[in-house]
């Protein structure tokens, strides 16, 4: 049978996750041994009859064991038919798309994640992996924020990473409630909270679209250099190999120049934040 | 190359012939207007038409085409579809021609389309050298996409009762001798073409007011023109620009499924940047809500975004997105405009 | 067969010509397998039986007097989804141009002559003013396809899949020769896709019945229009012909009533 890049290999969810009451975590077993990822990068998931939609992979490559996971958030028709399923349930894979984040760009430099909301899951990624390679890096800050404590995804790693002395872990929700003992405010209250050596940093943001503006603000007024700055940006995708044309912010096409953009390189594109 | 005469007479056998082995797709009238349609009688092909309401991309990348099939029974399985057929296409005006060879490279580079590879290596070229323009809304001189030396098989040009044939490629060579009965041009016959290629020349007239050249960094310096607003104010956003455009090629992606619920069909249309729903994503946010940045998009697509990707601008000149536009928008007017207001 | 599996729906109508209605008795001869995925318990058109325990309600004609609500709230009570169906329905449709009359009380007499008072009336609005709908399937009629397109994707728990892009894009790819560019007055710019076009396809414009796209831009619509060679008031009887229910313009005239 002919080879079509828009044909999808079918292969299985493995298990799923309950994370808050939108997202659900869903580990699928990679369709040929391994899916062979980098952090930041998406895959096409099809529920067949339903749809396709892009989903950037959640589960670092250090960890793939021949599965990957993804982060799923009820939004639309595909998303809302993984989230009726089982596991054991079949989902189509194509993919890995688009560019990554540039690791090896990375080792030796100390690193801050950004992340706003679901925007942790592409970003979780890249975390594991830093955590898994942890010697390579210098120091390794996370400040995290979302609406409301039962929004906060990946409950036990934040723990554990909030837990580790490697790991500056900083969480806030936009509103606390009587379970939330934590910081209350948005993501870029935490801002203050830390110092950093710019010049060594690399900051890496991911988030609601209008998140981006502020958070940059931040991360620039610490002095990081604009090249120094990893964003990672959503558009609508049809075919995720740069023909389709909807996920286009000017020439560039976010399924192949992105998802994760250096942020000197995109600051020019007016249609990107 | 030699070139051959194939007298006007013959051309009705020739499609007769071609009919047996191929789907011919030729321009015929609808209406006022003309399409290209599949030959049922060659007595109705119009050699002599303007333009086009679709282009002939429409062979090549269909409105609707399916990607696959699937079943939705307990082993859930999914299977690529090509659909080709063996197509002779015939009578391109050679804007159109440039237009496929810019396909061509978007459909072959980096992740090659099979889908439209496939019926792509199906398909034969036969284009027609354009004598004088479609009407006051043609731009091709302009474009550079006057005339052609290559990208179809085989490239014809009216010369009184007869076409002079030149059969540019192996298949147009093979196609010639097996289906057509043609002469060699003789001294005369070539003085007869050169005072033809001749004599259209000046019967096109540039409407740009600039060197195309200049078009790529004379649009990245004006992302932020006032035009943009008022074809924003004007546009309807009914898409129709862009899918009588030859070189625009996006596309949604859907599924279909049966009644009962067991199998159903992957497939792609047509889509339009000039659409509310193309940039919204399922969460809501929608990244070029305004019609304005819609029309900047798809001139900035014409004029600089294809230029970088494919080192081709993505504008062939054939004037169709002017002509159909209810709201009268011109592409001509928007580049003359941008141009003129900063020279 | 067993009825087990299959989804129990109803039809139910208001202010309309049933037209709809019968579109689908039309549609259930030409898609016999729709029976094989829902059940139908209530279609006056169509059947005397009538069971109350309905899944989907599939509601067509427009609400026009106050006594109608109350029938639509029971069929909201019950139903876990409503479904508009056709023009009179979803947008009000024509029923709603009597909106636009300068005194409902005349509309009345003219209808009703010398029984105008024995019918009771009030401003004619949607069904989604009343109660709140699911989904539409618009036209006047509805094309068949699309309700069993609409089925197909309820049934799954997609979203119903109505275009939201205008009739352009349909008629375009048609090739049908342009009627607004023959000087003809034609809404499809603005008006909702899913016919395929059907009147342009014939020559005639189209007439709106399938409601404005999200986002029209009728200023220029309104111009081009002017351009073709309409009057103001042609144009405005083209946008009100079967776009005449304004939420403001209920508050008003029901403040005349």
């Amino acid at each position: 049978m002919e080879k079509s890049i828009y044909t999808p290999d079918m292969t299985r969810v493995i298990d799923i996750e309950e994370l808050t009451s939108l997202e659900k975590l869903f580990t699928i077993k990679s369709p040929n041994g391994e899916l062979g990822h980098e952090p930041g990068q998406f895959v096409m998931v099809s529920v067949l009859g339903v749809g396709e939609a892009p989903i950037s992979i959640s589960s670092s490559p250090s960890r793939s064991n021949g599965h990957f996971e993804l982060c799923v958030r009820q939004v639309g028709n595909v998303t809302n038919a993984l989230h009726a399923m089982q596991p054991g349930a079949k989902v189509g894979i194509r993919g890995p798309f688009g560019t990554g984040f540039p690791i090896e760009k990375m080792r030796g430099k100390d690193l801050l994640f950004a992340p706003g909301g679901l925007g942790l899951a592409p970003l979780r990624s890249l975390i594991n992996q830093v955590v898994d390679e942890r010697s390579s890096f210098g120091r390794v800050i996370i400040l995290y924020g979302t609406k409301g404590p039962s929004d906060l995804l990946f409950r036990d790693e934040l723990d554990e990473w909030v837990a580790r002395d490697d790991i500056e872990c900083l969480i806030t929700v936009d509103r606390g409630d009587e379970t939330w003992d934590g910081h209350v405010g948005v993501i870029t209250t935490l801002f203050p909270e830390i110092t950093i050596n710019p010049r060594n940093t690399i900051a890496i943001t991911c988030g609601p679209p209008i998140m981006y503006r502020f958070v940059l603000m931040e991360l620039l007024g610490k002095g990081i250099p604009e090249s120094q700055i990893y964003l990672s940006l959503e558009r609508r995708m049809k075919c995720g190999v740069g023909k389709c044309g909807h996920c286009q912010i000017e020439s560039l096409y976010c399924c192949q120049d992105g998802p994760v953009f250096n942020y000197a390189k995109i600051k020019g594109f007016e249609e990107a934040l | 190359m030699n070139l051959k005469v194939l007298d006007k007479r013959a051309i009705a056998p020739l499609v007769e012939a071609l009919m047996d082995d191929y789907r011919v797709v030729g321009p015929q009238a609808k209406g006022s207007k003309f399409t290209f349609e599949a030959v049922t009688d060659p007595a109705n092909l119009r050699f002599d038409y303007d333009t086009t309401i679709l282009p002939p991309k429409k062979v090549l990348l269909p409105p609707q085409e399916r990607l696959a099939t699937f079943t939705l029974q307990e082993d859930l399985q999914v299977k690529t579809v090509l659909e080709t057929e063996p197509t002779v296409l015939l009578g391109v005006h050679t804007c159109d021609l440039k237009a496929i060879q810019l396909l061509d490279e978007v459909f072959s580079k980096d992740f090659p389309d099979a889908q439209y590879l496939a019926q792509r290596e199906q398909t034969i070229l036969i284009s027609l050298e354009c004598l004088s323009p479609c009407d006051e809304h043609s731009f091709c001189k302009d474009m550079g996409t006057l005339t052609a030396s290559e990208g179809s098989d085989i490239h014809l040009t009216e010369i009184d009762s007869a076409y002079i044939v030149d059969a540019t490629t192996e298949a147009g060579e093979e196609l010639l001798a097996r289906y057509a009965t043609v002469r060699d041009a003789t001294e005369a016959d070539m003085q007869k073409l050169n005072k033809e290629l001749g004599a259209k020349w000046p019967k096109f007239n540039y409407q740009l007011d600039f060197e195309t050249a200049k078009l790529p960094s004379m649009l990245e310096a004006a992302f932020e023109h006032p035009l943009w607003n008022d074809l924003g104010d004007r546009c309807l956003a009914c898409g129709s620009c862009t899918n009588v455009c030859p070189t625009c090629y996006c596309f949604n992606v859907y599924d279909e499924v049966d009644m009962l619920l067991t199998k159903g069909t992957r497939s792609r249309n047509w889509d339009s940047c000039q659409l509310d729903e193309f940039a919204r994503v399922a969460g809501g946010e929608n990244f070029r809500e305004a019609r304005a940045a819609r029309q900047r998009h798809r001139l900035m697509r014409k004029g600089k975004y294809i230029y970088e990707k494919f080192d081709e601008l993505g504008c062939v000149g054939c004037g169709r997105c002017i002509r159909t536009c209810t709201a009268k928008i011109s592409i001509v007017e928007s580049f003359n405009t941008i141009h003129n207001g900063k020279k | 067969m067993t009825t087990n599996n299959k989804v129990k729906v109803a039809f139910f109508d208001f202010a309309s010509c049933e037209g709809c209605q019968l579109t689908i008795v039309d549609a259930l001869q030409t898609h016999l397998d729709l029976l094989d995925m829902v059940e139908i318990v209530q279609f006056r058109e169509a059947m005397t039986e009538k069971g109350e325990d309905y899944v989907i309600a599939f509601v067509e004609g427009s609400c026009t007097r106050k006594c109608d609500e109350e029938r639509l709230f029971k069929i909201r009570e019950q139903a876990a989804l409503v479904v508009a169906l056709g023009a009179c329905a979803h947008t009000g449709g024509v029923n709603a141009l009597k909106n636009v009359q300068p005194s409902l009380q005349d509309v009345r007499e003219y209808v009703y002559g010398d029984k105008a008072d024995w019918y009771e009336t009030y401003p004619t609005r949607p069904i989604s003013a009343v109660i709140d709908v699911d989904a539409f399937i618009p036209g006047c009629p509805i094309d068949r396809g699309e309700f069993v397109k609409v089925v197909k994707n309820v049934l799954l728990g997609k979203t119903p899949g109505i275009p939201d892009y205008p009739i352009c894009v349909e008629c375009k790819l048609k090739e049908n020769v342009c009627l607004l560019l023959e000087g003809q007055p034609c809404l499809g710019p603005v008006t909702r896709a899913g016919c395929g076009a059907i009147c342009p396809t014939y020559g005639e414009g189209c007439e709106g019945c399938r409601g404005l796209i999200p986002h029209p831009n009728e200023n220029a619509m309104k111009d081009v229009l002017d351009e073709a060679g309409l009057k103001l008031e042609e144009i405005m009887s083209r946008f009100t012909m079967y776009n005449a229910y304004q939420k403001e313009q209920i508050e008003t005239v029901e403040e005349r009533i």
